[in-house]
């Protein structure tokens, strides 16, 4: 077992690194979130660096990458805080429309994608804030050669400006995904903790759409189960990131700040604090990468490593928002200071796709069911 | 990165499983029990030295020194199968892990063949005599004494804390030869048989009331062969470092073994019904998640360790994994304590927890078992020390 990145995976890490440090500096991230810029200009950066593309099939024109890669370019897209639809596009539609289409009509769906000229999102949840498909209500009834349908769907992850969505809902007693475009829902966005990170609440109610964008056969539980697998580790993936950004701030600014005529990272109680940083950002990235290896095999504990990726990032960002912010002083109290760019992306991290006590909660039922066995 | 290791490295572990299988001990013949961390029963000697001749005892050693030169790969899934099948190396843990491996990297020659081989096939037992009343934590300011004099050494002073002293053959002794130097470089290792005159142990129990295991240990002039210095005259701080080292090294998978049997004993447990349905609590289920998670990540930190050093790279992890796994068995042991509650009132030890090739302390009620888990956090390096040792060496922070 070797539990390392290759050469290969070490180089694809710096050379993500150099792209973000320069084209995602805080600045960007600090526009975003003063409202002075929206994250298309970056977003088409990425697109011409065939990001989209990146770890989508060959099939659909993607360049095949696999998830441990993929969860390389999440961390550090996280420790960079970049806004934009990657995160929603490329870890959440990409792999529904994969799991839930058959494999024809998804590489037709993913092609454009992959060229990044649509964008996408799902829609799940409910207002339980569990992502678990068993809850969906929302339904679609035929209506001729259409559906329509009717529900509310909340916490959608750029759900006001995706180009489609796909959408959980209830036809006949199964479980269905189908594809909307973005702009035939009304969505409506609240004010966001993280303003490079936005959700919105949107309303199906009586949206008609042609029957052919409903996808695959059959009932879609496990297919959307597998794909919001893929979704929590990305989403554990980002929120690592963000906690490695603000222990490299916190752990420079202890070396440097001088109170009582010494570093403050002499004084014990604020080592013990990194100390205790370090240790859960390292307990959460074995974990992650653990789940984007087993989700990289289609490994059997892929269910089990999802979560515990996703609670061991929950962990860590509770330490690291915490200790890095009183460590920080009065500075890190400020707007100006960088450090709330991080903060914000690491706290969106436990708030969505399940929290941390969750996931703990479903490892816990998994281990005892197969203690069972 | 991939989840599983090389056809080599399975072979090994098959080779070594075939091993087992013909060699392990009857289980009938295990009823005589080791009375303390110093004393192996004959049954368990004869089958450690035959771990020894057949060079399974420490398989990264030499032929000569009990081992076949396995990869790191391979000691890996050497202790997989040793920890698969609840099979301790040697129930002289500190003769074996620590003494007999510091003359083996420390030693002359002739130390190793005098000393180190007959500890390592459990012709010997030995103690670790590092800790004094005035020195824990700042083990580098010791204060017993050794002086000199012609072909030998007169010792004074004391120890405590000696794990299995009282029923050891030897000692290896942190002494202060140089007292007009710095701390960490007046320091001198020696070997010292126990029933050499003037030489006195007491031992005496721990927190968890069973046969004494720690012993406190006096000089009173005692004599010690010049010729039993190991390493050079004042560079004893090296051994001292080079010896906890030893000890560090693989130690995550004991961590690991110890959390993961703990584990499995919890969760069957509770799929018994154990804590009146504690199982069905939201907050033990939370608590056991977390637990979980521990033991994957120092599963998993603990291979990338290996996978570190066998390309050659620095690894500066031994304390992240000695804290985390010994905090972790904390946690866990404290979580099913406080789940079962008032069933955990009786200290009975549950029928069953006891495997007959491991060392008794694995069968322990939850009470006991809790208070065990301090032996973690306190001993090779309290808690707070490996924080210490994190934030400076890992992390860059002034010493303070
Ligand atoms: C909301 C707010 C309002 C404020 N209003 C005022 C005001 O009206 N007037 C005014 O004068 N000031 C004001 N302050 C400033 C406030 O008093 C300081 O922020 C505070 O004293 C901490 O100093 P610092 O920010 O320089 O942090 P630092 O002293 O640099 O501390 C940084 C970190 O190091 C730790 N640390 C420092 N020394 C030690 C040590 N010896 N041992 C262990 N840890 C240590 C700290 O606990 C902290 O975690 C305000 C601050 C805030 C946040
Ligand atoms: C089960 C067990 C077996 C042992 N076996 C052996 C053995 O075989 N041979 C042997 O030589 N020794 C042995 N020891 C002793 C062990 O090495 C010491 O207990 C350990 O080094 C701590 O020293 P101390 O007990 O004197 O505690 P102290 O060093 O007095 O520490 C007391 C408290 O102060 C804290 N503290 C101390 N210094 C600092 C610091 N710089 N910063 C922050 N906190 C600090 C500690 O973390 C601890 O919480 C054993 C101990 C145990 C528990």
């Amino acid at each position: 077992m070797e539990f390392e990145f290759t050469e290969d995976q070490l180089e694809l890490q710096r050379a993500v690194r150099d792209i973000l440090d320069a084209e995602a500096p805080p600045e960007l991230a600090r526009a975003v979130a003063d409202g002075q810029k929206d994250a298309a200009d970056f977003w088409q950066t990425l697109v011409g660096l065939e990001w989209p593309a990146m770890a989508l099939p060959e099939e659909a024109d993607g360049l095949g990458y696999g998830w441990v890669e993929l969860a390389i370019v999440l961390e550090e897209s996280g420790r960079h805080a970049a806004p934009g639809p990657f995160m929603s596009t490329v870890t959440q539609f990409a792999p529904l429309i994969a799991e839930a289409a058959g494999p024809g009509q998804a590489a037709e769906l993913l092609a454009p994608v992959a060229a990044g000229q649509t964008t996408g999102t799902i829609a799940v949840d409910e207002g339980a804030g569990t992502w678990d498909p068993a809850e969906v209500s929302a339904t679609g009834r035929r209506s001729g050669d259409d559906l329509v349908l009717e529900g509310t769907k909340h916490y959608v992850l750029d759900g006001a400006t995706a180009d489609e969505i796909a959408v959980a809902v209830r036809i006949e007693g199964e479980l269905r995904v189908v594809l909307v475009p973005g702009s035939s829902v009304q969505a409506v966005e609240g004010i966001p903790v993280d303003p490079g990170v936005r959700h919105a609440t949107i309303t199906l109610d009586g949206v008609r759409v042609p029957a052919v964008r409903l996808l695959g056969d059959g009932d879609a539980s496990d297919a959307i189960r597998r794909a919001l697998e893929e979704s929590v580790t990305a989403v554990a993936a980002v929120t690592l990131g963000a906690c490695q950004r603000i222990f490299d701030i916190i752990n420079a600014y202890a070396k440097e700040r001088i109170q009582f005529g010494v570093p403050i990272g002499s004084f014990q109680a604020v080592k013990h604090k990194l100390a205790n940083m370090y240790r859960d950002i390292e307990r959460a990235r074995v974990l992650v990468y653990y789940a984007a290896l087993t989700l990289a095999e289609d490994h059997p504990d892929r269910t089990l490593a999802a979560s515990m990726a996703k609670a061991a990032a929950g962990e860590a960002q509770r330490r690291c928002v915490q200790d890095g912010l009183q460590l920080a002083g009065g500075i890190g109290y400020t707007w100006e200071h960088d450090l709330h760019l991080f903060l914000r992306r690491a706290k969106v991290g436990e708030l969505h796709f399940g929290s941390a006590s969750q996931h703990r909660r479903k490892v816990a039922r998994l281990a005892l069911q197969s203690s069972a066995a | 990165m991939r989840l599983t290791y090389t056809s080599e490295v399975e072979a090994f572990r098959a080779e070594f499983s075939a091993w087992l299988d013909a060699n392990l001990p009857d289980p009938a013949s295990t009823t005589v029990r080791p009375r303390s961390s110093g004393d192996i029963p004959a049954w368990a000697r004869e089958y450690q030295r035959r771990m020894f001749d057949d060079g399974w005892l420490v398989p990264g050693y030499p032929p000569e020194f009990g081992g076949r030169n396995a990869s790191l790969y391979e000691q890996a899934v050497y202790w997989e199968e040793l920890g698969r099948r609840r099979v301790t190396q040697s129930f002289n843990p500190q003769g074996l892990g620590i003494v007999s491996a510091s003359i083996i990297t420390f030693g002359t020659e002739e130390q190793k063949h005098r000393w180190a081989v007959p500890i390592m096939r459990a012709e010997r037992t030995a103690a670790l005599g590092m800790s004094e009343p005035g020195a824990g934590s700042d083990l580098a300011g010791l204060s017993t004494r050794a002086v000199l004099d012609g072909d030998r050494f007169i010792v004074n002073g004391q120890k405590v804390w000696t794990s299995g002293a009282h029923h050891a053959d030897v000692l290896l002794a942190f002494v202060r030869t140089d007292p007009d130097v710095p701390k960490h470089k007046g320091i001198s290792a020696l070997i010292i048989e126990t029933d050499t005159p003037g030489l006195e142990r007491r031992p005496f129990q721990d927190i968890t009331a069973r046969q004494p295991d720690f012993n406190e240990v006096f000089f009173d002039d005692v004599e010690v062969p010049a010729e039993n210095l190991v390493g050079e005259l004042n560079d004893g701080w090296r051994v001292c470092t080079g010896s906890l080292a030893h000890e560090r090294e693989m130690l995550w998978i004991l961590w690991s073994q110890g959390l993961d049997q703990m584990l499995d004993a919890m969760l069957s447990q509770l799929n018994d019904g154990a804590g009146a349905g504690a199982a069905d609590d939201p907050v033990v289920l939370d608590g056991l998640g977390s637990s979980i998670m521990d033991s994957w990540s120092l599963r998993l930190l603990g291979q990338r360790q290996l996978a570190r050093s066998q390309r050659g790279l620095h690894v500066a992890d031994q304390s992240l994994l000695k804290l985390l796994g010994s905090e972790a068995q904390q946690k866990l042991a404290l979580l099913m304590l406080e789940s079962l509650g008032p069933a955990a009132l009786d200290r009975t030890v549950p029928p069953g927890a006891q495997s007959p090739y491991e060392s008794d302390r694995s069968a322990l009620s939850w009470a006991d078992r809790y208070w065990f888990t301090f032996a973690g956090t306190i001993s090779g390096g309290t808690s707070e020390i490996h924080r210490n040792i994190i934030a400076e060496r890992v992390l860059g922070q002034p010493r303070g």
